[in-house]
C-alpha cells in the first residue's frame, strides 16, 4: 500500500536521502533501523508530506506524491494522504490545551465529521484498549511519557488510518515506559495493523517486524526478514551499525 | 487668551509636516474642501450655529458651570447664543482642543472659532477674522506683600543674585511680550494652564505673572494673595475666525456682532462678567486704538466665581461628572480593544502563515503604526480624511484610532505567541488530516492565546490610559475632564486624587482578572508539549530529545 521509488532529498547541497525504494504491503509491519542522522525520520516524514523531496515518488494506494507536490496547491491531496497514514511522533505532540479525551475526539469530529457522541464512544473504546480509561479527563502534562505516547497512538488510531508511521516512538522514554509502548505496538501488529516503524529497539525489530530496512547515510543498504538482517548481515555498513548498538 | 504648551508646539509642527505629506499625496483635489455647499446656507437650513471652543481654557471665556459641570458657561457662551439668536438659529457649543480649533474650522466641523483667539497676522492669512468682540491687555500680577515690587520698573531692574521669575502661559501674547521685554533681566517661566502661574506666584515660586486682563480680573477672588501692578500693557483684540472662503458666513456673523455691539447686548454680557471697561468702547469703532487704560470693574458684576471648593466638597460636586467621563473612557477602551486584538491576530497570522505578497505590507503596517504617535494617527483620521471626503465622527475616530494603533502592538505579541507554540503541534494537527486553517484555529491559536494573556492584559491597561489622547479629537474623557475642572476650580489636588482613584478603579480589577485567568489556565496545563517527565530518559535511543526537536523545526513542508 506504500510504494517509494527512487526518492531523493537534499538539504541544500547536502544529500539526505538517495535512491530510496521501499514497498510496504497491506498488513505488514516493517522496521527501519540505522545510525543517527542517517535519514530514517526524514524518509518517514516524506511519506505523509511533512517534508518535500527532490526526486522520485511516493504512492499511497492511488495517491501520488512527487517533488512537485506543493503544501499549498495540493493541500487536499496531502489531507487525503494523511487520512490514510497515521503518524506517531517521538515527542508525542499531544495538544496541551485539550484533555486526553479532547485530543482523541478533535480530529474525528473536525476532519471526519463525526458527531461528538460517536467520536467520544470511539475515543473511550481506544482509551480502554491502551489501558488509560481513567485518564480521559486528565491533561497531557499530568501523564507520564509512556502514557502520553499511548494516548498519541490512540489519537492516531481514532482516525482509523490504513497504515501508521512511527517515528522513534520510544526514544524519549525510559526503558520501563518504552516496554509498555512497544507491547501496545506489538498488539496492534497482531491485529493486522499496517505499520512502518523507525526504531532503535532491536528487540521490537526482531520480534514484531516482518521486514527490517537498514538506512545508512541516506540509503537503504540492506532489507530483509529480521533474522537474516540482524543475525547474518550481508553488508559491512549493517555489520558496523549492529556492532555499535549491541 | 492663548494656550498650548511647548509639547503642543512640537506636535503642531509635526502635524504640519504630516498634513503637507498627506496633501501632497492627495494631490490637488484634496486641497479643496469637498463641500460645495455654502456654509451659511447649510447653517440656516440646519438651524444650528456650531461654535468651537475649549472649556479647558476656563473662565471667564468658556468653563463648566459650577452648579452643573456637564454644561458650559462664560461670556463667550453668551456671545455665541446672542449671535445665534440674531441669525435665527440655535448655538451649539462644540468642544475642541484649543490649538486644534482652526483644523476643525478647516474641516467644517464647526462654523466659527470663538474662544479668546487674538487678532494676529498669521491667523488672518489662513482664516477670515471678524470684527473684535473684546479688547484685552496684559496685566502684571504680584504678591500683595511683596515690598520689593512696586512698579514695572522694579521688575525690569536687574536684581543682585538670582534674577526674578515671571510666569506666563506658553505661546500666549503674554509669553511674546515677556520674552521681548523681560527676558534680559528676568527668567521667563512658561506654563500650560491658565492659572498655574497665578498659583505659583501666590506660593512664592514666582515673583510675578503676566496675564490677559479677563483672566486676571475674573480669577482675582480665587487668588486673594495677588494684586495687579501697574496698568495693563500691550493691548490686543479677541476676534472670531471663520474658514477661508466662507465670506457669506463671515459677513453674517460680522453683521450680527455689529448689531450686538450697537444695541448694547455685548456690553451687558461683558458687564455681567466684570469685563466691561473704557477700552471696550472702541469695539463700536470696530477695532482697538489708542492707549489702554487700567481695567476697572465697570458697574456691578453679576457673574463671579464662588468660593474655591475644597476637600470632600470637590468629591461631592464634581465626582459625578468625573465618573461620567470615566464612563466614556471605559466605553472607548472596551470597544476598541477587542477590535485591536482581532485585527492584531489577523495581522500576526498573515505575517507568519500568509503568502509572501501579504507579509511585506503587513510588516509595513505594523512598523508604521508602532513608529508614529497615536495622537498623530487620530489627527490624521479626524482632520485629514475629511479633506478627501471621508468624515468619521469623533467617537468612532477615537475607537478606530485606538483599535488600529493597538492592533500593531497586539500583532507583535501574537506573533511571538504563535512562534512560541512548538512547530510539532502544527505538524501533529496536519498529520491528523487537518487543513492548515483548522490546525491554526483549533490547535495553534488557542495555545498562543494562553501564552500571550499577560502582555495582552498589560496592553489593555495601557490602552485605558491612552484613551486620554482622544481629547485631541474633541472627546472629553477622564483626563480632559480633570484638566477642565482643575483649571476652572483650582481644586487640583482633590481632582487629581479623584481622577487617579478612578483610573485605578478601572485598571486594577482588570489586572486581577488577568491573574485569575492565568492561574486557571496554568492549572489547566497550557505548557510542555514534549512531556518533561520523559525528556530525561534516553530510552533505547542514541537520538536525544534535542535532536528530535531540531528536526521537527527543519524545513518541513507546511511552514
Amino acid at each position: 500500500m506504500i510504494t517509494v521509488q527512487g526518492l531523493a532529498k537534499r538539504h541544500g547541497e547536502l544529500p539526505v536521502l538517495e535512491g530510496i525504494d521501499l514497498e510496504v504491503a497491506e498488513g505488514a509491519v516493517e522496521a527501519i533501523i540505522g545510525p543517527s542522522g542517517g535519514g530514517k525520520s526524514t524518509l518517514l516524514r516524506c511519506l505523509n508530506g511533512l517534508e518535500r523531496f527532490e526526486a522520485g515518488e511516493v504512492r499511497i494506494g492511488a495517491l501520488r506524491l512527487t517533488p512537485h507536490t506543493s503544501p499549498r496547491r495540493d493541500a487536499a491531496l496531502l489531507r487525503q494522504v494523511r487520512r490514510q497514514l497515521g503518524f506517531v511522533f517521538q515527542q508525542f505532540q499531544l495538544f496541551p490545551h485539550l484533555s486526553v479525551l479532547g485530543n482523541l475526539v478533535e480530529a474525528p469530529m473536525h476532519v471526519l465529521g463525526l458527531s461528538r457522541d460517536e467520536a467520544e464512544a470511539r475515543a473511550r473504546a481506544l482509551l480502554e484498549r491502551v489501558s488509560l480509561s481513567s485518564k480521559a479527563d486528565a491533561r497531557p502534562h499530568q501523564l507520564s511519557g509512556g502514557q502520553q505516547q499511548r494516548v498519541a497512538i490512540a489519537r492516531t488510531l481514532a482516525m482509523q488510518p490504513r497504515a501508521i508511521l512511527f517515528d522513534e516512538p520510544t526514544s524519549s522514554l525510559d526503558p520501563a515506559m518504552a516496554a509498555d509502548v512497544l507491547a501496545l505496538m506489538a498488539e496492534l501488529a497482531r491485529d493486522g495493523q499496517t505499520m512502518l516503524v523507525v526504531t532503535h529497539s532491536m528487540h521490537f525489530a526482531r520480534q514484531v517486524a516482518s521486514r527490517v530496512h537498514v538506512v545508512v547515510q541516506g540509503r537503504i543498504v540492506e532489507s530483509g526478514p529480521p533474522e537474516a538482517v540482524l543475525e547474518a548481515p550481508q553488508q559491512a555498513a549493517t555489520q558496523r551499525f549492529l556492532r555499535q548498538v549491541v | 487668551m492663548s494656550e498650548g504648551g511647548r509639547r503642543r508646539d512640537v506636535i503642531a509642527c509635526c502635524l504640519r509636516v504630516v498634513a503637507l505629506l498627506g496633501l501632497a499625496a492627495g494631490a490637488g483635489a484634496a486641497l479643496a474642501p469637498p463641500l460645495p455647499d455654502d456654509l451659511l446656507a447649510q447653517l440656516r437650513r440646519e438651524g444650528v450655529l456650531r461654535w468651537g471652543a475649549d472649556q479647558e481654557g476656563g473662565g471667564p471665556f468658556v468653563y463648566p458651570r459650577e452648579d452643573d459641570p456637564d454644561t458650559v458657561t462664560g461670556f463667550e457662551v453668551e456671545i455665541a447664543e446672542a449671535l445665534a439668536a440674531r441669525l435665527g438659529v440655535v448655538a451649539r457649543f462644540t468642544q475642541g482642543q484649543w490649538d486644534r480649533l482652526p483644523d476643525m474650522l478647516r474641516t467644517r466641523k464647526i462654523h466659527v472659532v470663538l474662544n479668546g483667539y487674538e487678532l494676529t497676522e498669521p491667523r488672518r492669512q489662513v482664516m477670515l477674522a471678524s470684527r473684535p468682540y473684546y479688547v484685552y491687555g496684559l496685566q502684571l500680577l504680584v504678591r500683595s506683600d511683596d515690598a520689593g515690587l512696586r512698579s514695572w520698573d522694579d521688575l525690569l531692574r536687574p536684581r543682585a543674585g538670582s534674577p526674578r521669575r515671571v510666569g506666563v502661559l506658553t505661546g500666549s501674547a503674554a509669553d511674546d511680550y515677556a520674552s521681548e521685554h523681560c527676558a534680559a533681566v528676568c527668567e521667563v517661566v512658561r506654563y500650560d494652564g491658565n492659572t498655574d502661574a497665578m498659583r505659583e506666584v501666590e506660593t512664592g515660586k514666582l515673583d510675578a505673572t503676566l496675564q490677559d486682563t479677563p483672566i486676571a480680573s475674573f480669577y482675582a477672588s480665587r487668588f486673594p494673595g495677588l494684586r495687579p501692578l501697574g496698568e495693563p500693557v500691550a493691548p490686543g483684540t479677541y476676534v472670531m475666525y471663520v474658514a477661508a472662503g466662507e465670506t457669506a458666513l463671515h459677513a453674517a456673523l460680522d453683521e450680527a456682532l455689529a448689531g450686538l455691539i450697537r444695541d448694547g447686548g455685548l456690553e451687558a454680557i461683558l458687564r455681567r462678567y466684570g469685563l466691561w471697561n473704557a477700552q471696550q468702547e472702541q469695539l463700536a469703532a470696530g477695532g482697538a486704538t489708542g492707549e489702554l487704560r487700567a481695567v476697572s470693574p465697570g458697574g456691578p458684576a453679576f457673574v463671579t466665581l464662588g468660593e474655591r471648593p475644597r476637600g470632600w466638597a470637590v468629591v461631592r460636586d464634581y465626582g459625578g461628572v468625573l465618573l461620567r467621563s470615566a464612563g466614556l473612557t471605559v466605553v472607548l477602551a472596551v470597544l476598541s480593544f477587542p477590535l485591536a486584538i482581532a485585527l492584531g491576530l489577523l495581522v500576526a497570522l498573515g505575517r507568519l502563515y500568509g503568502s509572501r505578497w501579504l507579509r511585506w505590507p503587513l510588516a509595513a503596517y505594523v512598523e508604521l503604526l508602532r513608529g508614529t504617535p497615536l495622537m498623530l494617527q487620530l489627527y490624521c483620521v479626524f482632520f485629514l480624511l475629511p479633506e478627501v471626503g471621508i468624515n468619521v465622527p469623533a467617537f468612532w475616530t477615537a475607537v478606530l484610532g485606538l483599535a488600529i494603533n493597538y492592533s500593531a502592538y497586539e500583532a507583535e505579541i501574537y506573533r511571538a505567541g504563535l512562534q512560541a507554540v512548538p512547530p510539532g503541534q502544527m505538524e501533529a494537527a496536519l498529520a491528523l488530516g487537518m487543513s492548515r486553517g483548522q490546525a491554526l484555529r483549533r490547535i495553534v491559536v488557542p495555545q498562543a492565546v494562553r501564552i500571550v494573556i499577560p502582555p495582552v492584559v498589560n496592553d489593555f491597561i495601557a490602552l485605558f490610559k491612552d484613551t486620554s489622547v482622544c481629547s485631541v479629537v474633541t472627546l472629553v474623557e477622564l483626563t480632559k475632564r480633570f484638566s477642565v475642572l482643575s483649571m476652572s476650580t483650582q481644586a487640583t489636588v482633590e481632582l487629581m486624587l479623584l481622577t487617579a482613584a478612578l483610573y485605578m478603579a478601572m485598571s486594577y480589577p482588570l489586572a486581577r482578572l488577568a491573574r485569575r485567568i492565568e492561574t486557571h489556565l496554568d492549572r489547566g496545563g497550557a505548557q510542555g508539549t514534549g512531556g518533561s517527565s520523559a525528556r530525561g530518559g534516553s530510552g533505547g535511543g542514541i537520538d536525544g530529545g534535542t535532536r528530535a526537536s531540531s528536526k521537527t523545526s527543519g524545513q518541513e513542508a507546511p511552514a
